[in-house]
């Protein structure tokens, strides 16, 4: 059998496993502290990728829940001015197009929004923001969570003229619910419109855009306002749970590919930004870790390379009794696997324990950095994923990384020539 | 002597070591017969070439030039994955130093030979093990570990450990050099019980009279040739 001859010539893996574990057991100090070394680098790995796939989870809740939506479709053109939040490209017949879009399969509901820019005025202090006209009419409460981030005062109602405002604008003006501010802008054809709106709620989102600078209204005040009647920037998607994205995507385009006017955008195509970002993050944090783990099989290497040169008559002793190449090689490969494995194991169930914990406590980001702007749209508290996957893969790739790192030294024990490493002392 | 009488056969075999840029002659131009069932003593000062003409008998090196045959097989030219198949089938060795692995108990490290030759059957196996270790006087330390054991009693798993799958010849490194006299002559004598019960030819290295006195032939080695070859009468069981 070729796959058995490779790691343990004629004796068997069985065998090999047990002389390598007594081999390991024999140095019992070196052996837990090479794996105690390797654990560490583990937990660390673990430890902190499952903080990163967290805050990733968090982040893409929250951009999707106050932001983004699964999906948007625009008016042609508009998606690559977006910045500049422009008002001539925009949506009309909103409740057909709308109707069309939820008869697709895994689509769960739609909104039409309007966005623009505008100034926010106390009277004193004057700051652009991004307004945003939602239908209080069920809608947007059935796409967006926006109900759930007012930390004062209430969600807009129908009928009522008011205004959400985010939270850092607030303490910017130094208001809180049912005070009032002025809202100025610029219609489509450049007239100046101003309009006193109470503040009925705030928002606090842990979303910058919207926290720091936005500010949401009733889309039927904004359409006044702007001159705008009917029309909409976007209408916003939420599929269904179980829907798979990429299926839905295709549906839309398919349904909707018969309006040359009319475009799609992904919530990932939306924040492409912030993909980005998040993708230079992971792989800064995946280099990082990785040199740390490297490092600690390094280690593995060493362990291993001591072994073959205290062990060299041993080995020329196996070799006289007929232990092929490959079964020396063998023998050092499950030696320096073992040692990770049992390092790894120990970091595993250290990081578990960790995790686990904080997995269901959450960590008081406020506590941990105040103010300070992390980078990820998460507000208060952090919660790292508990992914049973990234504890399984990284305890079976550190077991065969340190194999891997044994090669070398196992590769060297089996070339000896049986005569020399007899005479070794 | 007819080649099926014997039990290896070297003709001119030479072994040169580099040592940087000098050569250094360690066997030169050696012709030799080793009959089945011989008990042979390879004699000489340091330096004569003893141990290495052992090692080329035991493959475990490779001569310079020349031809080795064991059991009428020639083992040259074979790749080191042969080697350690043709040392499995018919080679034994007991070492000075008895070379057992620490971490196996005595039982396991004589069986280990049997497993490297792919005997699976545990029972068959243990069985086979368990009988060789009794007739060296082991029966009741199966599960000891060699730290466990004293000098003698490790040589004498050795022996085991070289008997148990029946070898053309067991090899003997300077098998009683790390062993007070008492515990040598008792491994001497096991040996040529061993000789005698199941015909296993022995080939000694040695510079102990006490091995020199039980082998029934001498082969004196000076400067890496042979210097006398006498057949000798040993002592019988002299403990």
């Amino acid at each position: 059998m070729p796959s058995e001859d490779l790691i343990a010539g004629k004796i068997g893996i069985g065998t090999t496993v047990r002389i390598a574990w007594r081999n390991l057991a024999r140095s019992r100090r070196r052996t837990l502290l090479t794996a105690s070394t390797v654990g560490f680098a583990v937990f660390l790995l673990e430890v902190l990728t499952a903080l990163l796939i967290g805050i990733e989870r968090q982040s893409f809740d929250n951009l999707i829940n106050y932001q983004t939506a699964h999906a948007k479709v625009y008016a042609a053109g508009y998606f690559e001015n977006r910045d500049e939040l422009p008002l001539n490209f925009t949506l009309t017949s909103l409740d057909e197009t709308e109707a069309l879009i939820r008869a697709v399969e895994g689509v769960a509901a739609t909104t039409s929004r309007l966005a623009f820019s505008a100034q926010l005025s106390d009277g004193v202090d004057q700051i652009t923001s991004i307004g945003t006209g939602i239908r209080i009419r069920g809608s947007d409460s059935e796409v967006f969570r926006i109900k759930d981030a007012v930390v004062d005062g209430f969600y807009l109602e129908e009928g009522v003229e008011g205004m959400l405002l985010g939270v850092s604008l607030a303490e910017f003006f130094e208001v809180k619910s049912g005070d009032y501010l002025t809202v100025l802008l610029k219609t489509r054809d450049g007239a100046y419109e101003a309009l006193d709106l109470e503040i009925i709620g705030l928002l606090g989102t842990g979303f910058p855009a919207i926290d720091r600078n936005g500010f949401l209204l009733p889309l039927e005040i904004a359409q006044e306002m702007l001159d705008t009647r009917g029309e909409a920037t976007e209408i916003a998607i939420r599929f269904q749970p179980s829907a798979a994205e990429t299926s839905v995507v295709r549906r839309l385009s398919a349904v909707l590919g018969d309006q040359s006017n009319l475009e799609i955008k992904t919530w990932k195509e939306v924040e492409e930004d912030f993909m980005a970002l998040v993708e230079m993050k992971r792989t800064a944090q995946g280099v990082f870790l990785s040199i740390f783990v490297i490092m600690a099989i390094v280690g593995i290497t060493n362990t291993i390379v001591m072994a073959t040169y205290e062990r060299t008559r041993e080995i020329g002793t196996m070799m006289a009794m007929g232990f092929r190449p490959s079964g020396i090689r063998g023998l050092f490969l499950v030696e320096g696997a073992l040692t990770g494995f049992v390092g790894g194991a120990i970091g595993t169930i250290v990081a578990m324990l960790v995790v686990g914990y904080f997995a269901s406590t959450g960590i008081d980001l406020n506590a941990l950095y105040g103010e300070i702007d992390i980078g990820y749209p998460i507000k208060d508290m952090m919660y790292p994923a508990m992914s049973m996957t990234l504890f399984l893969v990284s305890w079976v790739l550190t077991g065969i990384l340190s194999a891997i790192a044994s090669l070398y030294p196992a590769t060297r024990a089996s070339r000896l020539r049986p005569a020399t490493a007899l005479r070794y002392v | 002597m007819n080649e099926a009488e014997l039990a290896a056969r070297v003709r001119n075999v030479t072994k040169t070591y580099r040592v940087g840029n000098l050569s250094v002659p360690a066997v030169r131009g050696v012709d030799l017969d080793i009959e089945k069932g011989a008990f042979l003593s390879l004699a000489g000062p340091s330096g004569s070439g003893k141990t290495t003409l052992l090692n080329l008998l035991g493959a475990l090196d490779t001569a310079t030039s020349g031809d080795i045959w064991i059991g009428g097989h020639s083992i040259n030219g074979l790749s080191n994955k042969e080697l350690a198949d043709f040392r499995n089938t018919n080679l034994g060795f007991v070492f000075q130093t008895f070379n057992l692995v620490p971490v196996l108990t005595v039982i396991e490290n004589a069986e280990l030979p049997l497993q490297l030759r792919g005997m699976t059957d545990r029972d068959e196996r243990r069985d086979k093990v368990e009988k060789i270790l009794v007739e060296v006087g082991l029966g009741d330390l199966l599960d000891r570990r060699p730290n466990e054991l004293s000098g003698g009693q490790q040589q004498r798993v050795a022996i085991a450990r070289a008997l148990v799958k029946n070898p053309t010849i067991v090899l003997a490194d300077e098998p009683t050099a790390n062993l007070d006299s008492e515990t040598a002559r008792e491994i001497m004598v096991l040996m040529q019980a061993m000789n005698e019960k199941f015909g296993t030819t022995f080939v000694f290295s040695t510079h102990d009279p006490l091995v020199m006195e039980y082998a029934t032939r001498l082969v004196l080695l000076r400067d890496g040739k042979i210097e006398s070859d006498e057949r000798t009468e040993p002592v019988q069981n002299a403990i």
